[in-house]
């Protein structure tokens, strides 16, 4: 039973001890692995989604960005199922937690910047000044590009738990919304219940695109720097 | 086993006793007098294809067996509802926000498998069937081409058994060259000595020829040498005769034409010197014309 509009949002706790960890091992637990050619049902569809993203986000990058591919696939797959898990009644969403998204993004965006400095430092400390700037604006716009560049695992971070917990909270509210209306008046309850309805959709959709979204961006700036 | 698994640990958290792990089989056969009862699980049955049958996702079948004998069918379904109402009532489950989002997050979920469930499963089950059919295919491809093989090396092994037939059409062609060669020559043999003999027989008709008209000159000649000038001279008269008589004929109508076109003493006078006489009666022209008038 929650209290508050934030008593969703709270670390989990089980007992006393923090159950987190558990939580956000357990989508593993929906993702069987198998090493046979012909599997169930549910296997065979997660492989061919799998291969199918796969095949979308991997095609553009080159031999040494296609290493990445794993850590890109794993990423996808847990904000999507995390996200989804997200809308069950009563969970918790370990993605809507900042400190878990600065967590994933400020790595990652570090290790493609490393990477591109490591490698093509000309090139990638190219990458501050766009092509066919006029001679005067040179020094404000590698100022303005740095500043955009430091601000890309803060932006990753905080879009993504923006979006959800935005997500939650307004389920929350037009859920507590139809909750009162349901004892003043029929009709309202039902518009209200039809708007929740949607938005859950919505929510649904929105928590398969942030990890796209999030992935995308990723291994864009992968392809920038190898 | 489990003193198996023991040992080796104790073999990995103390390297002293890194050789205890190879005591495992000893260990094994040591412990079989604790192993008093039947195997089971010993094969792995085979997991079965589907699962239990669930009703309504959640509850299996087995529970409404279960329960079938003591209260019927409607037994589940009013311990539910009881179950439900109690937790509603005793506000063990409260309603709150939770409830509705709950509501419509579950019922998206249910409509939405029952309505592309099949679909889905479908799909995955022509993902699982390509797979097999591409496997089976290679696995006909090979097939076809091993029987080939097979076939193309039998109906080698066939021709070398007809092999003969090609060696008697050519044993026959050979023969056949050589008897045309043999008759070509024969004939050639044949022509050169027709040739020759054909030469023998021309020179002797050559030669005799030649003595013919050598002898005919020479008898000529002594007939016309032979003529003396009075018998030349009566011979004239009579022909003179002769002729008056032929036009008298002539104009009397009895003779015809043809008879009177050449005439004679013309041709025996126009020729300048020579005996005339013999001319008319024993040169060849002079008999050809008098015959075509």
């Amino acid at each position: 039973m929650n209290e508050n509009l934030f008593t969703s949002f709270t670390h989990p706790t089980l007992l006393g001890l923090p159950a987190v960890v558990p939580i956000i091992l357990f989508p593993t637990l929906l993702l069987p692995t198998s090493k046979y050619l012909i599997n169930n049902r549910l296997v065979t569809i997660q492989q061919n989604l799998i291969q199918l993203i796969v095949k979308q986000m991997m095609a553009i990058h080159n031999t040494k960005g296609q290493t990445w591919s794993l850590m890109l696939m794993s990423l996808i797959i847990f904000i999507a199922t995390t996200n989804l898990l997200g809308l069950l009644p009563h969970s918790f969403t370990p993605t809507a937690q900042l400190s878990m998204n600065l967590a994933m993004a400020i790595p990652l965006w570090a290790g493609t910047v490393i990477t591109g400095l490591r490698f093509k430092t000309k090139s990638s400390l190219a990458h501050f000044l766009p092509q066919g700037t006029p001679t005067p604006l040179i020094p404000m716009l590698v100022v303005i590009e740095t500043i955009s560049l430091f601000i890309q695992p803060v932006a990753l971070a905080v879009r993504l738990t923006a979006n959800i917990t935005a997500g939650h909270l307004l389920m929350h509210l037009i859920g507590s919304a139809t909750l009162v209306l349901s004892t003043i008046s029929f009709s309202m309850t039902s518009l209200t219940l039809m708007l929740l309805v949607l938005l859950t959709i919505l929510e649904m959709a929105v928590a398969l695109i942030q990890a796209y979204v999030f992935t995308l961006l990723v291994s864009l700036y992968l392809h920038d720097n190898t | 086993m489990l003193s198996r698994v023991v040992l080796s640990a104790a073999a990995t958290a103390a390297p002293s006793l890194k050789n205890a792990a190879f005591l495992g089989p000893g260990v094994l056969q040591a412990t079989r007098t604790f192993h008093t009862g039947q195997p089971h699980l010993a094969p792995v049955p085979p997991l079965p294809e589907y699962g239990g049958k669930v009703r309504y996702g959640l509850i299996p079948e087995e529970f409404f067996q279960f329960l079938y004998p003591k209260t019927g069918v409607t037994g589940p379904y009013v311990l539910g509802t009881g179950l439900i109402l109690y937790a509603l009532s005793k506000e063990i489950y409260v309603i709150s926000a939770e409830t509705f989002t709950a509501m419509s997050v579950i019922g998206i979920m249910v409509y939405g498998i029952k309505k592309y469930g099949p679909s889905v499963a479908e799909y995955a089950d022509k993902l699982n069937e390509q797979k097999l059919a591409q496997l089976e295919e290679a696995k006909q491809a090979s097939i076809q081409q091993i029987q080939n093989a097979i076939d193309m090396e039998k109906s080698q092994q066939a021709l070398t058994q007809k092999r003969h037939y090609l060696f008697d059409v050519q044993r026959n062609n050979i023969a056949m060259a050589l008897e045309v060669t043999y008759r070509e020559r024969l004939y050639r043999v044949y022509k050169e000595v027709k040739n020759r003999l054909d030469y023998h027989i021309a020179v002797q008709n050559m030669r005799r020829r030649k003595e013919q008209e050598h002898m005919i000159n020479w008898v000529e000649k002594h007939v016309v040498q032979s003529i003396s000038a009075q018998q030349e001279k009566e011979t004239v008269a009579k022909l003179r005769s002769l002729k008056a008589i032929l036009k008298a004929a002539y104009y009397n109508g009895s003779i015809p034409l043809p008879f009177m076109i050449r005439d004679p003493l013309v041709l025996i006078f126009s020729n300048s010197g020579s005996s005339s006489l013999t001319k008319t009666f024993f040169t060849q022209s002079s008999l050809q014309n008098t015959a075509s008038d």
